[in-house]
């Protein structure tokens, strides 16, 4: 493509979406004319969710959720690092300021970044946030080695990530007192597979997970 | 115990719908998302539950790689959204990065003030809180909160889209495929997107103007 026709096309994708963006408008208002004005009043979303970036995966598109019902952080490998400010900020707001109910740690299956996790290779600047990929490995070693098929190695890989990351998760202040104060928000892992485009519950026992981390993490006494 | 659960059964019956519909009018649409991405579109938006971004730009899963922070901020020292950059433009090669602020934003709004927040959230909304102070006497001009709130927004999506120039790899593909960064804002009580004047340039539509 010339330099002339690359500016056409991507003003064609640009225009698009905004184009589209209007029509999604129109159409909602026309079904409900206070549609908007009652969003704009504020928000009080029941779920977190903590997703990969993965552009296949719009959390709300897949849920069937409208806007404002699920507060969203998405981030490579829908990780939760106990440094990171980043996501940190997101639990501390919907937990503590949005009070929601629930929160969803969600990963997928075909992962590219748990594949490029593994993948022995210089990432360069990706090293470190892939890193924690690695250590989920290392924390699961044996059960992992076991797995001969390279795929379905990937596929556990993937589903012990998001283990860890709830792990994670209950593992911060803003949970642990939330919890014991109110009883509420319940952590889940899920997966998403694109075969099916179905997620699937990793069945997460809660109170046995938060019992067991809080051994050595509590922070709600 | 049982509401609970209750909303839990809501989003694994809307999944259903979402798999069953999708196959439905594609058969072949599940086999084509797993074979893997190419999205065009790295958004960058704020985690606030009023702007989703697929739905609201009427997009379809596999056309925007999605990172969302509280009031979608980019810092410099924040890993976490530079390894999301360095994927989506390094490897996905994505043609254009979206920073996209919105009206009602509860980040914004905590900014024109210094409540305290907790450590955590202070320490994050700190560079938003500095842009206040930079732009007071602008600030002070405006007729009310929600006015404010709303510029900080906008000098606040500016702020991120200067961050990211300065990403190593972001700053390559500019130089090399002509890749192209865009600010919007979206308005939460008309839902509609509009598009900020990159600060270079003065065409409404800036970047997007097409070439004489
Ligand atoms: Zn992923
Ligand atoms: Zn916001």
């Amino acid at each position: 493509m010339s330099d002339k026709e690359t500016k056409k096309y991507l003003q064609q994708s640009h225009d698009k979406i905004f184009e589209s963006n209007k029509k999604w408008a129109e159409e909602m208002k026309t079904k409900n004319p206070e549609f908007f004005d009652k969003l704009s009043e504020g928000q009080a979303p029941d779920y977190l969710w903590i997703g990969c970036s993965d552009s296949r995966i719009p959390a709300e598109a897949i849920t069937g959720l409208g806007p404002g019902e699920m507060f969203i952080h998405r981030n490579i490998a829908n990780l939760v690092c106990n440094t990171d400010l980043n996501v940190m900020s997101v639990v501390n707001y919907a937990v503590r300021h949005l009070k929601v109910k629930h929160i969803i740690v969600c990963g997928h299956y075909g992962c590219g970044g748990v594949k490029a996790a593994m993948t022995p290779q210089d990432l360069g600047l990706l090293n470190p946030w892939l890193r924690n990929i690695r250590d989920v490995y290392r924390l699961h070693e044996q059960e992992l080695d076991g797995i001969t098929d390279e795929a379905e190695r990937y596929d556990r890989l993937v589903e012990l990530n998001v283990v860890e990351q709830c792990r994670n998760v209950i593992k911060t202040a803003a949970i642990q007192q939330a919890y014991k104060r109110d009883g509420f928000p319940i952590v889940h892992g899920w997966v998403f597979g694109f075969r099916d485009g179905l997620l699937k519950d990793l069945k997460i026992d809660f109170e046995k997970m938060l019992g067991e981390i809080q051994k050595i993490y509590n922070l709600a006494d | 115990m049982a509401s609970y659960q209750d909303a839990i059964d809501r989003l694994v019956a809307g999944n259903r719908v979402y798999a069953q519909r999708t196959a439905e009018r594609d058969p072949n649409a599940f086999s084509e998302l797993s074979k893997g991405q190419a999205p065009e579109v790295l958004w960058i938006g704020c985690a606030d539950s009023r702007v989703p971004e697929t739905t609201i730009c009427g997009c379809r899963p596999g056309d925007l790689f999605v990172h969302r922070n509280i009031a979608n901020s980019v810092q410099g020292d924040d890993i976490n959204a530079a390894s999301v950059v360095e994927y989506a433009v390094t490897h996905l090669k994505v043609k254009k990065v979206v920073v996209c602020g919105h009206t009602k934003c509860g980040g914004a709004a905590a900014s024109l003030g210094d409540a305290d927040l907790g450590v955590m959230l202070n320490t994050w909304l700190h560079p938003i809180r500095e842009l206040r102070r930079t732009h007071k006497s602008e600030l002070d001009r405006l007729p009310d909160d929600d006015a404010r709130a709303l510029r900080v927004a906008e000098l606040n999506v500016q702020q991120s889209l200067d961050v990211l120039k300065q990403h190593p790899a972001i700053k390559k593909a500019v130089n090399d495929r002509g890749l192209s960064l865009h600010g919007v804002i979206y308005d939460i009580g008309h839902g509609q997107l509009r598009l900020l004047d990159d600060a270079g340039v003065k065409k409404a539509n800036g970047l997007w103007a097409a070439p004489n």
